[in-house]
């Protein structure tokens, strides 16, 4: 059994870090619900989210794709429309309620027949010859359906529903599937047809036009802060501002600017660092082999002034000790954040700006996300190491005598971070003569005595 | 209208009007501002406008996180907290810490202590990226959020009493396995997230993202949540705005302090009794300066140990006299090199690296060919990133278990009459 001060720690640690991954696991687990219903069937209402400038947008077509509407077109259009009414009738009886609620909210353009359901407005082909002929077979895909309950045919009715309902942007470069270059109002009958998924109709979608104004006034309002920083009429401000703030310190008659416990903290933690960059260079001095004898002496020097720094740190840290153990500690009601996240860019910027990140293929994402998680992890062991062999070897060489089982774990954990163990055998000289029992490798010389115990 | 028009004749520039203005720009920037009736009451020292005041302290100085559990803390526990947080960043005025906690009076104090944070830096900018909106889909490209420690979590329950090693043990499996677990389901995510940019390709109005995110698909599908979404959005302007016109007029703020510390009457110095209220991430912080201090001791020994016997070399090889005067002047050259090499180190440690590496979440975009405009990363350079990092981390665990298996088999060896089978190494 360990000792309830360095069980209570090491419970702690472990505790902590088993949190911070079940908090991680849980973010991840509610997008990954987001995400699977994102993908599959689903009812995108509301697309053209009641936003009135929807409606003239649709009303002004004549500005758009040259294409004029030909009869056919039209007639086809209507028959869609009676379609349509026909499968919201039927819809009616199975759709949930709460859907329907919503379809009086949207209004559109042109051509209202009925209430709760509007037809399309006008549809314009597009100019290549291709999309007309698309077009022409949904809908005699719906001649072919009375009952919209049939899957395949439910599937044509639902693309040029889809298309009745599902607001496009006109863009004459682009090349896309004709299906996009028609502009038609916002009906909400087709919204009682299911089987939406975003694989077959994700590119119909289009952000409500408020959505995209508010977006896009953000980040011009990001771009402006941000530019309004280092301006040089702002210095009179950040004179002001240094001003005020050395008068704060002389009005509170303190005799000069103490340590704060976020500087300590952040001088310790430079310090940890200095303590990694200076063990690499020692190792890379030690790894070296000095071929002649300045290389020699550089090493030397090398080495002694590695010393001579550490000695330094080690000072610093003893004067920060005595800093921060000269403050005393009260009780709180919420602790803070003991470590604030350091900027790996050094000087923060706290302004948000968008920034992209590009990928090309899944691979490369799940690389990248399983990496990050790797380093995430493998900081986690080094800080939980480092935990680990302050509080056991302690424990384990102050034993007399050392408690084999305690060893053997405290080797398994500290060693092989918990996941292989040793074996630890008697060597009873009474079998064999017994070789000088070597712990680094006895696979290989030892023999292998029958276990006891 | 007498008040204003002193305060108005106070200020060098501007008309009579300037001062409201900024500072409601200031409330509106801040979340929970105050309105600056309050302001102008606290340069009075009116007691009413303590709370508020206090409260507005929270909501500035207390983690994002916290936002759910603190919102309920009564005014007093607040009040108490501001304290701590206020002396832990090195607030160097007194008078706060021995303000009451129930809000009766100190609202003066507390009106510099605010300005006091707004002087030292962009505090309006940083808690509005805080609560960004964020449309896209996010990942960050470095570690720093997540590596350094969490925020206040509820204190879980501790163990009581000893436990055997075997609950390490078996608290570090379980910490194996909710990785592993962990690691799958990130790879899900990724997949999905992929499938779902792919399917919403040609959909966005900004050429450069060229497709959906998750949280602008589910916006599509669910309207109320648009709705809130956009409400946020709005609401986030809405600060923008506020944030712009602030930083546009805050000299008239500046100057109005100043005014405000000279109605203060003068600290008494070093207060006799200094309240001892301090959060306990002094303790917290005392554990990682005793871990540093460990680990440089160690590293102090081991220098120590391998200087000596190059330096005990050296004199064998050399004979301890100098050889004439080249060998003077190649030791003085190399006692330079050395010293410049020293000190380009300390500066790896010392100074903040620029902003070389790239920081912060980026919303992620599929595409093949470059981004026009703007800045961007690609997912390639952050794998190598990582891969260093990686390897970096690794080579320290590795260092460390080294160690361990060092001391461990000195203990060992204390033991006669043992043999130490070792598990089959890599």
């Amino acid at each position: 059994m360990l000792p309830s001060g360095c069980s209570r720690r090491l419970v702690a640690e472990l505790q902590g870090a088993l949190d911070d991954c079940a908090e991680r696991q849980l973010q991840l687990e509610q997008s990954l619900r987001v995400s699977r219903r994102l993908l599959r069937a689903w009812e995108p209402a509301g697309i053209l989210a009641p936003e009135p400038p929807l409606g003239p947008e649709t009303k002004e077509e004549d500005p758009s794709p040259a294409c004029t509407p030909s009869p056919q077109d039209l007639k086809e259009l209507e028959l869609l429309t009676q379609a349509l009414e026909k499968a919201v009738r039927v819809r009616k009886v199975i759709s949930k309620a709460g859907e329907r609620d919503k379809a009086p909210s949207l209004k559109s353009g042109s051509f209202a027949t009925s209430p709760g359901m509007t037809a399309s407005a006008p549809t314009r082909a597009p100019g290549q010859a291709g999309s007309c002929t698309s077009e022409a077979k949904p809908t005699r895909g719906i001649h072919q359906t009375t009952v919209p309950a049939k899957g395949h045919p439910e599937r044509r009715l639902l693309s040029a529903g889809n298309r009745a309902r599902v607001g496009v942007e006109a863009r004459a470069t682009r090349p896309g599937p004709g299906l996009r270059d028609q502009h038609v109002g916002p009906s909400a009958a087709p919204q009682a047809l299911e089987a939406f998924t975003l694989k077959e109709k994700g590119r119909l979608l289009q952000l409500p036009a408020a959505f995209r104004k508010a977006a896009s006034q953000n980040s011009r309002l990001w771009a402006q802060l941000r530019s309004a920083q280092p301006r040089d009429s702002t210095d009179a401000a950040a004179a002001a501002k240094t001003q005020f703030l050395q008068k704060m310190q002389t009005a509170s008659g303190r005799p000069g600017p103490v340590l704060s416990a976020v500087e300590v903290e952040a001088e310790v933690g430079r310090l940890q660092e200095a303590c990694s960059l200076l063990s690499l260079r020692m190792k890379e001095e030690l790894s070296a082999a000095p071929t002649d004898w300045t290389q020699e002496y550089h090493c030397l020097l090398t080495l002694e002034g590695l010393q001579a720094v550490t000695g330094q740190c080690l000072h610093r840290l003893q004067e920060l000790h005595a800093a921060l153990a000269e403050q005393p500690v009260g009780p709180c009601p919420m602790e803070r954040p003991s470590r604030t996240p350091p900027p790996c860019g050094g000087a923060a910027d706290p302004f948000w700006s968008p920034q992209l990140l590009l990928y090309s293929s899944t691979q490369e994402l799940q690389t990248l996300a399983a990496l990050r998680l790797r380093v995430a992890m493998l900081d986690q062991q080094v800080h939980l190491e480092k935990v680990l062999m302050a509080e056991l070897l302690p424990l384990v060489s102050s034993q007399e005598p050392p408690s084999l089982a305690l060893c053997r774990a405290v080797h398994s954990l500290l060693c092989e971070g918990g996941e292989r163990f040793l074996t630890i055998l008697h060597d009873d000289p009474a079998d064999s003569p017994p070789p000088s029992p070597r712990p680094q490798d006895p696979v290989r010389e030892s023999p292998l005595l029958p276990g006891r115990s | 209208m007498g008040r204003r028009r002193r305060l108005a004749g106070a200020v060098a520039e501007a008309g009579a009007g300037a001062l409201p203005k900024v500072i409601a720009a200031l409330s509106q920037s801040l979340p929970a501002g105050p309105s600056p009736e309050i302001f102008r009451r606290a340069k009075f020292d009116r007691p009413e406008a303590a709370p508020a005041l206090w409260q507005l302290l929270f909501r500035l100085l207390s983690p994002q996180s916290a936002d759910g559990t603190s919102a309920s803390l009564a005014l007093e526990a607040q009040a108490c907290w501001v304290k701590a947080a206020l002396r832990s960043q090195g607030y160097p005025r007194l008078v706060l810490a021995q303000l009451p906690e129930d809000g009766s009076r100190g609202s003066r104090e507390l009106l510099l202590a605010l300005s006091w944070l707004l002087a030292r830096g962009p505090l309006p900018e940083r808690l509005l990226a805080q609560a960004h909106v964020q449309l896209g889909d996010e990942m960050p490209v470095c570690e720093c959020e997540a590596l350094a420690s969490p925020g206040p979590r509820a204190p879980h329950v501790e163990a009581e009493g000893p436990v055997d090693i075997r609950c390490v043990q078996w608290l570090m499996g379980r910490l194996r396995f909710r990785w592993r677990c962990l690691i799958t389901s990130q790879q899900e995510q990724c997949a999905l997230l992929s499938k779902i940019h792919l399917y919403t390709r040609g959909c966005h109005s900004d050429q450069r993202l060229g497709h959906l995110s998750v949280a602008e698909t589910e916006m599509l599908r669910d309207p109320e949540g648009g709705q809130q979404l956009l409400r946020r959005l709005e609401r986030e302007n809405v600060g923008l705005e506020a944030a712009l016109e602030w930083r546009r007029g805050e000299l008239v703020f500046w100057r109005w302090m100043d005014t405000v510390l000279g109605a203060c009457p003068p600290e008494a110095p070093a207060a006799a009794t200094q309240p001892t209220v301090l959060p306990r991430i002094a303790g917290r912080g005392l554990g990682q300066l005793e871990l540093a201090a460990r680990e440089l001791r160690a590293l102090q020994e081991e220098l120590c140990e391998a200087a000596e016997r190059r330096r005990a070399a050296w004199a064998a090889r050399v004979g301890g006299q100098g050889r004439g005067p080249q060998w003077r002047s190649a030791r003085q050259a190399l006692q330079k090199a050395v010293e410049q090499e020293l000190a380009a180190l300390r500066r790896a440690w010392e100074q903040d690296r620029g902003p070389a590496r790239p920081h912060g979440p980026h919303r992620l975009v599929r595409r093949e060919d470059e981004a026009p405009g703007g800045q961007y990363l690609r997912v390639a350079e952050v794998i190598q990133a990582l891969r260093n990092q990686e390897a970096c981390l690794e080579a320290a665990l590795h260092r460390l278990q080294g160690q361990c298996r060092q001391e461990l088999a000195r203990l060992a060896g204390a033991l006669p009459g043992l043999i130490w089978i070792l598990p089959p190494g890599r």
